[in-house]
């Protein structure tokens, strides 16, 4: 599929120390949400780091929609509709929720354009319209998460890269921002999700992918990976993987 | 018709602001209020110049006194040394000082913080020991004495012209600093002045926008000390390059309040008023310093965000509470609401995060619509927003949402 993300066989890792990841490869097939699950200190924030550009792989590919983008800084990865979603809160505090969002469209000229998307992520989250003009400071922790959402999608971008979106979050809010990652991925916007939260998350994503020790561990349809026993146990908590069974 | 009233707010300021301006030299008892006046004008213009760095990228320079201190010599020099009329020299020294703004901001904005402040001053005492060492040109210490641009006039006149002169100027730097403010430009250097990292990665080039602002603010700062130098007629190197003046405009910036248009001219109007008033009655004694202390000290304690965010804050406090983020339901009305909310929409994922925004539509109409924070009022407010928002179902737009499209 031509319009797919993909980190493949990537090596990367921080000054000269050992590797994190160690030939890791994902694919984003276009409007499917993946979802990153492993161990603390597996490597997932560092894909991230790796697919917005910050951090430059030491061997590996990156290439979206069959263009190559390898070894492409943030700005370009930006510019190729690759929008990082930082962990925590990344909201600018003291400017007004309109202000915050029309930033994420900074780079595009065209006014038309700007007004389509503007228009088109006030409809995907309802909050970010009813709070357009306050302090975004003043928004709770799952709201500021959702400003940050639409900014990353005022450039119509590609993929998504999500870390850790629901950090700090209460259930509820927790659950709406999964809602929404949804209604993104509907809306036709590739995700590439990491999260601690990762029953959660495997339940909202459409393929999952464990990683362990900077390498994938197993890859494949979401609600499989729910369903492995093993998994669960290793992974997920060691709960069962349904409530159901035995 | 509040909506029009609303419209017309931002030309009041404008309009007294004019009105001031052209009764002052009418009004002033005598010349020497008017050069106070004078003064005070300058002080604002070069406040009101100094914020295009402070107020929108968040650097604090102690160096500004350096850039008007150059457009004056500069001024000063083209119309002694090269006989330049007074005003294109004003003009030609404004520019000559842009450029040389260029190289220095290249320098300067490369670090952030109190690094930065330190170039800054660096900059200015380098520049008050080349000035004051290079007596062939400048006259040094001796000073250097500029001829007066209208010899025909009486010292009363030529304060008055000088007075409207500033006012021009002021009115022009601030209606710059006002479309700036107001411009995608603008927006992005609020941006690199919250989180400098942040705004880059979204794609904002910040450091040519830190360098546009700061030739901006230079190229002002130039006129305002040019205009200096043509009015008074005397430059002494020390006074011309001196870390208080830099500190001063700070102080009046920081005073009045940075993130509004018209924050450095109140506080130029304080603090420059202050200090002309505190030298008449204290005479040629440092005393002047002292009281002006005092009453920084007693401000910044009042109203540390400055006068015009205090002010501001106060008036909205007057007129209305404002919208708040904290929920108004107790945890209990909550989960009544989601259980009523999950029974009428059967339990799709839709419904469950619309849920979710009603909580949060109800508490910011409940936040919004309560008048007076009492605590009855308060407690049938919550009622009331229980209700609204238990009928609506948890949709996106219940009542409690449309109210507050409405009350736009």
């Amino acid at each position: 599929m031509a319009s797919e993300f993909e980190l493949h066989d990537i090596v990367a890792g921080y000054g000269r120390a050992a590797p994190v990841l160690r030939g890791f490869s994902v694919t984003v097939p276009a409007g499917s949400v993946v979802c990153l699950v492993g161990p603390n200190g597996a490597g997932k924030s560092t894909v991230l780091k790796v697919a917005s550009g910050l951090l430059k792989p030491r061997s590996g590919r990156i290439t979206a929609g069959g263009v190559d983008l390898t070894g492409a800084g943030p700005q370009k990865m930006l510019a190729a509709g690759i929008a990082l979603v930082l962990q925590g809160h990344s909201v600018f505090r003291e400017m007004t929720v309109e202000e915050n969002v029309m930033l994420g469209g900074y780079t595009l000229k065209d006014k038309g354009k700007l007004a389509a998307r503007r228009n088109f992520v006030r409809d995907l989250f309802p909050v970010v319209a009813e709070r357009w003009h306050t302090t975004a400071g003043l928004l709770s922790g799952g709201q500021q998460k959702q400003v940050e959402f639409a900014r990353s999608l005022m450039i119509d971008p590609r993929v998504v890269l999500l870390d850790e979106p629901s950090m700090g979050l209460d259930p509820k809010a927790t659950q709406t921002i999964f809602d929404q990652v949804v209604r993104m991925r509907d809306a036709g916007t590739a995700v590439l999700l990491v999260e601690q939260n990762a029953r959660r998350a495997l339940e909202t994503a459409d393929l999952g992918c464990v990683l362990d020790l900077g390498r994938v561990h197993i890859s494949g349809p979401a609600a499989d990976l729910l369903a492995d026993p093993q998994l669960g146990e290793l992974y997920l908590g060691g709960r069962p993987a349904r409530e159901t069974a035995p | 018709m509040p909506n029009v009233s609303r419209r017309l707010l931002p030309l009041v300021p404008v309009v007294v602001l004019a009105v001031a301006i052209l009764s002052f030299p009418s009004l002033a008892p005598n010349p020497y209020i008017l050069s106070s006046g004078i003064v005070v004008l300058n002080y604002a213009v070069l406040a009101t110049a100094w914020n295009f760095v402070g107020g929108f990228t968040g650097y604090i320079s102690l160096g500004h006194g350096a850039l008007a201190g150059l457009g004056g010599y500069a001024t000063g020099l083209l119309v002694t040394k090269a006989g330049m009329p007074a005003f294109v020299a004003l003009i030609a020294a404004a520019v000559l000082v842009a450029a040389l703004a260029v190289p220095l901001g290249m320098a300067a904005l490369r670090v952030r913080g109190a690094s930065f402040v330190i170039v800054s001053i660096a900059l200015v005492l380098i520049l008050l020991l080349v000035f004051q060492s290079w007596a062939s040109l400048t006259g040094g210490s001796r000073g250097l004495v500029v001829p007066r641009p209208f010899p025909s006039l009486l010292r009363p006149e030529h304060h008055r012209v000088f007075f409207f002169l500033y006012g021009g100027l002021l009115a022009l730097a601030l209606l710059t600093w006002w479309i700036v403010d107001r411009s995608r430009f603008g927006l992005g250097l609020k941006a690199l002045r919250e989180d400098e990292d942040k705004a880059s990665a979204l794609g904002t080039p910040t450091f040519t926008y830190k360098l546009i602002v700061f030739v901006l603010s230079a190229t002002f700062t130039a006129l305002g000390g040019g205009l200096y130098a043509l009015w008074f007629g005397d430059l002494d190197p020390v006074f011309q390059f001196s870390v208080l003046t830099g500190s001063y405009l700070v102080l009046m910036a920081l005073l009045g309040g940075v993130r509004s248009l018209y924050g450095p001219l109140v506080g130029a109007l304080v603090v420059g008023t202050a200090l002309e008033y505190f030298k008449g009655s204290f005479g040629n004694t440092p005393l002047h310093l002292v009281a002006t202390g005092v009453l920084l000290a007693v401000v910044v304690l009042v109203m540390p965000d400055g006068v015009l965010p205090a002010l501001a804050a106060g008036w909205s406090r007057l007129r209305r509470t404002s919208q708040t983020s904290i929920r108004e339901v107790t945890a209990a009305e909550l989960r009544d609401q989601r259980t009523s909310a999950a029974s009428a929409a059967s339990g799709s994922a839709r419904s469950a995060d619309s849920a979710g925004f009603a909580g949060s539509a109800g508490s910011a109409a409940s936040g919004a619509g309560a008048t007076s924070p009492g605590t009855d009022a308060g407690v049938s407010e919550r009622a009331s927003a229980h209700e609204r928002s238990g009928g609506g179902g948890g949709k996106p737009d219940s009542p409690g949402r449309r109210d507050q499209e409405a009350r736009r």
